[in-house]
């Protein structure tokens, strides 16, 4: 809403308008206003006749480290709502969605998740991306008995800390290993190092690819833990062994920027091949690395360029976010989109929608419904899925996705291969099942 | 592994040297008007920001060198007007108020430049061999030019009237009063002094580092450390003990795990704070 200052020219005009306010105008202006009125009136009066809206939570970073993600999640999530009210919103009532920040911390986490749930009555929470903020949730969500979904990538949220109540439509650190070390290890090298923020994210990648790749038959340094307040990353790099044939990097945000500067400035890329995951580069474009990035293999979950996936619903999507179909830049700003972890907080509001039509939810007392829909949800490629089909797998609650191991050529992020969803649930087998916890 | 440790003291040193710049700030502002400055990390990223938004603008690293110092300076003059000179000598109150300015920087920065980190190019690329790494050519510029920055204030503190003004005030600014020396133009103008070395800290490092809303949040502990174990107020004993704990950090790090480093520093600062409580240099105190 704008107000125009007193004495400008708008005020101004406005003025001379009211003084010259005839009876024509004002039959017309009540004209108009009446049948605005009668219009708004009845598109609520088919929401109300439905139930009242229903509420969803958005446990989001908007500020803090993980901002820069954050602001992105917010977007589609917001974008999402918009699409799903136009189309008449989920099972003929209109959402609302009530977002919370995280600020980038556990503890803040949690106490805006019972916020969301207990204030502002959220019945289902589409949550944090942050790894940290995620595990310290899902307890806080499964004693609130709220549906949780997470997008942050540590693989435990949907294993050994996971419920019945936690969900991921993406993959996280175990999918990401199986889409994309077999590969790297064929194409790449068979000596490894994993430098890494010492982190419940990086500890879990760690794992997780130390386990395939010496099944497969190659080794594993010890891992580099660097502190998430480290500026200067030499004194980490030189402790990377000199026959490491593949340095795999897991960093996000500043310390991401920080290890591609520092990392490029060494000539490391000269002695070993550079591979990592899209949350290094998530809200960042390559050509703002100044070509740091220059020849970097990364594991995607969503191409960054739509001529990897073209289709009508990528397009579409990348519309309603105004995103660039290249670097993935926002319309009007050279901010970069958090694309590979972004969709989720777009796509878990369908998912939503699709459990909740399926079950027939009304209250939080159909709860159990929603969460036998969604465990084992099919989703085919569409608007509301524009990542592409996938399967929420019933027993441990895991996005099985299609995947993308690109390069970074020319400032471009160019998909070098695609790891098919049928491919992904072949290498990751199930290891929990949360089907079978009580509710 | 003597390469590696060589290298880690070496880079220790212009890390050292980089971070003293900064530190030497925190401690001027605390020296001349007791004031704990938990915003100071947020003036080094407003050097980053500013440094990058000036040298995109402009073409030239030169000129952000050259420019935010100034514009950091007169920020400074402002700052201590408006914010700190109303809670000054309430040393509690100035640590609510400057902890309030600092979410008040990161929040507008965050707001307006936006919450993505970036990368500014060095100035002076390539690398040179330096016992068994590839080091970068331009830290050995920051570091030189560091400490370059730390000696021409010294000489400014030491060999200049306003300097003297300075040391006066920090000696005993009630008889600094009556012989006449202006004592809140002259805080002001240490309080601009430290924001300003901030700030240039902030634009030698950004090539380095990252520019981003939060990079200041982790730079300020490592200078708190400095200035405790300098002895808080000593001006050189801060420079001293920056560049001490780098060069040991680095030392430490060649056989052990990084994060082991700076458990022992702060496991000296620890030992300072029991055994010499004023600093580990002579004549720590003001």
């Amino acid at each position: 809403m704008t107000i125009d200052k007193p004495g400008t020219k708008n005020a101004k005009s406005r003025n001379t308008k009211s003084r010259n306010l005839t009876r024509r105008s004002f039959l017309e202006t009540a004209l108009a206003g009446g049948a605005a009125y009668v219009s708004l009136a009845h598109d609520m009066s088919a929401f109300a006749q439905a139930g009242g809206s229903i509420v969803i939570g958005h446990h989001c970073e908007l500020t803090g480290g993980f901002s820069s993600w954050g602001y992105w999640h917010n977007k589609c999530a917001l974008a999402a709502v918009k699409a799903i009210n136009d189309q008449g919103g989920i099972a003929g009532r209109r959402v609302e969605l009530v977002t919370e920040d995280t600020e980038s911390n556990p503890a803040t986490g949690t106490r805006k998740l019972r916020s969301l749930v207990q204030r502002n009555n959220a019945a289902f929470i589409v949550g944090s991306v942050h790894s940290g903020v995620m595990l310290a949730s899902i307890p806080v969500a499964t004693e609130l008995k709220t549906v949780y979904f997470s997008s942050g990538e540590a693989t435990e949220a949907t294993g050994e800390k996971g419920t019945r109540y936690s969900f991921r439509t993406g993959t996280d650190t175990y999918g990401l290993a199986a889409a994309g070390a077999p590969w790297a290890f064929q194409n790449l090298g068979k000596t490894w190092t994993i430098i890494s923020p010492d982190y419940a994210w990086g500890h879990s990648h760690y794992k997780e690819h130390k386990a395939i790749i010496e099944k497969l038959g190659g080794k594993v340094h010890d891992p580099i833990f660097v502190p998430l307040d480290a500026k200067d990353l030499v004194p980490y790099l030189t402790k990377i062994p000199q026959d490491t044939e593949v340095l795999f990097s897991v960093f996000f945000g500043a310390l991401s920027v920080a290890f591609y500067t520092q990392a490029k400035s060494m000539g490391l890329e000269k002695t070993m091949k550079m591979y990592s995951v899209a949350g290094t580069i998530e809200a960042i474009a390559p050509a703002d690395l100044k070509g740091a990035a220059e020849g970097v293999y990364i594991v995607e979950n969503f191409p960054r360029m739509l001529k990897y996936k073209d289709d009508a619903f990528h397009r579409d999507y990348l519309k309603a976010i105004a995103t660039d179909d290249v670097h993935g830049r926002e319309a009007g700003s050279d901010k970069v989109n958090a694309k590979s972890h972004s969709w989720q907080s777009w796509e878990n509001l369908f998912a939503l929608k699709a459990a909740i039509e399926k079950s027939g939810w009304k209250t939080k007392k159909d709860d159990q419904g929603v969460i036998e829909a969604l465990e084992g949800l099919e989703m085919a490629n569409s608007l509301g899925h524009a990542q592409g089909s996938k399967l929420l797998r019933k027993e441990d609650h895991s996005g099985i996705i299609d995947c993308y191991i690109s390069r970074v050529e020319n400032d471009e992020l160019h998909v070098k291969k695609t790891v098919s969803r049928t491919e992904m649930a072949q290498m990751m087998p199930v290891r929990f099942d949360l089907s079978k916890q009580p509710l | 592994m003597t390469d590696v440790v060589f290298a880690l003291a070496i880079n220790g040193l212009v890390w050292g040297l980089i971070i003293a710049l900064i530190a030497l700030g925190l401690s001027i502002i605390f020296g001349l008007l007791d004031i704990i400055n938990v915003a100071h990390g947020d003036l080094f990223m407003l050097g980053t920001v500013g440094g990058l938004v000036i040298a995109t603008a402009t073409g030239s690293f030169w000129v952000a060198i050259v420019l935010v110092p100034i514009i950091a300076f007169a920020l400074g003059l402002a700052l201590e007007r408006f914010v700190i000179r109303p809670t000054i000598r309430q040393a509690a109150l100035t640590i609510v108020t400057t902890f309030g300015l600092s979410m008040m920087l990161q929040e507008g920065v965050r707001a307006t430049y936006g919450p993505q980190p970036r990368r500014m190019a060095p100035p002076i690329g390539g690398t040179v061999p330096l016992f068994g790494i590839d080091y970068d050519i331009y830290r050995l510029f920051a570091a030189i030019f560091a400490a370059l920055a730390l000696a021409a204030f010294f000489v400014f503190l030491n060999r200049t009237k306003l300097g003297t003004r300075i040391r006066a005030v920090r000696h005993d600014p009630e008889t600094a009063t009556a012989l006449g020396i202006p004592v809140a133009r002259v805080c002001g103008i240490t309080f601009a002094l430290g924001t300003a070395m901030a700030a240039l800290g902030g634009v030698i490092a950004a090539p380095i580092t990252t520019v981003e809303f939060r990079t200041g949040v982790d730079i300020l502990p490592f200078c708190f450390m400095a200035v405790v174990i300098g002895g808080l107020g000593n001006l050189q004993g801060t420079v001293a003990a920056a560049v001490l704990l780098a060069v040991m950090e680095g030392l430490v790090t060649s056989f052990a795990n990084p994060t082991i480093a700076r458990i022992v520093s702060l496991a000296i600062m620890s030992g300072v704070l029991l055994f010499r409580p004023h600093g580990l240099f002579a004549g720590a105190t003001r």
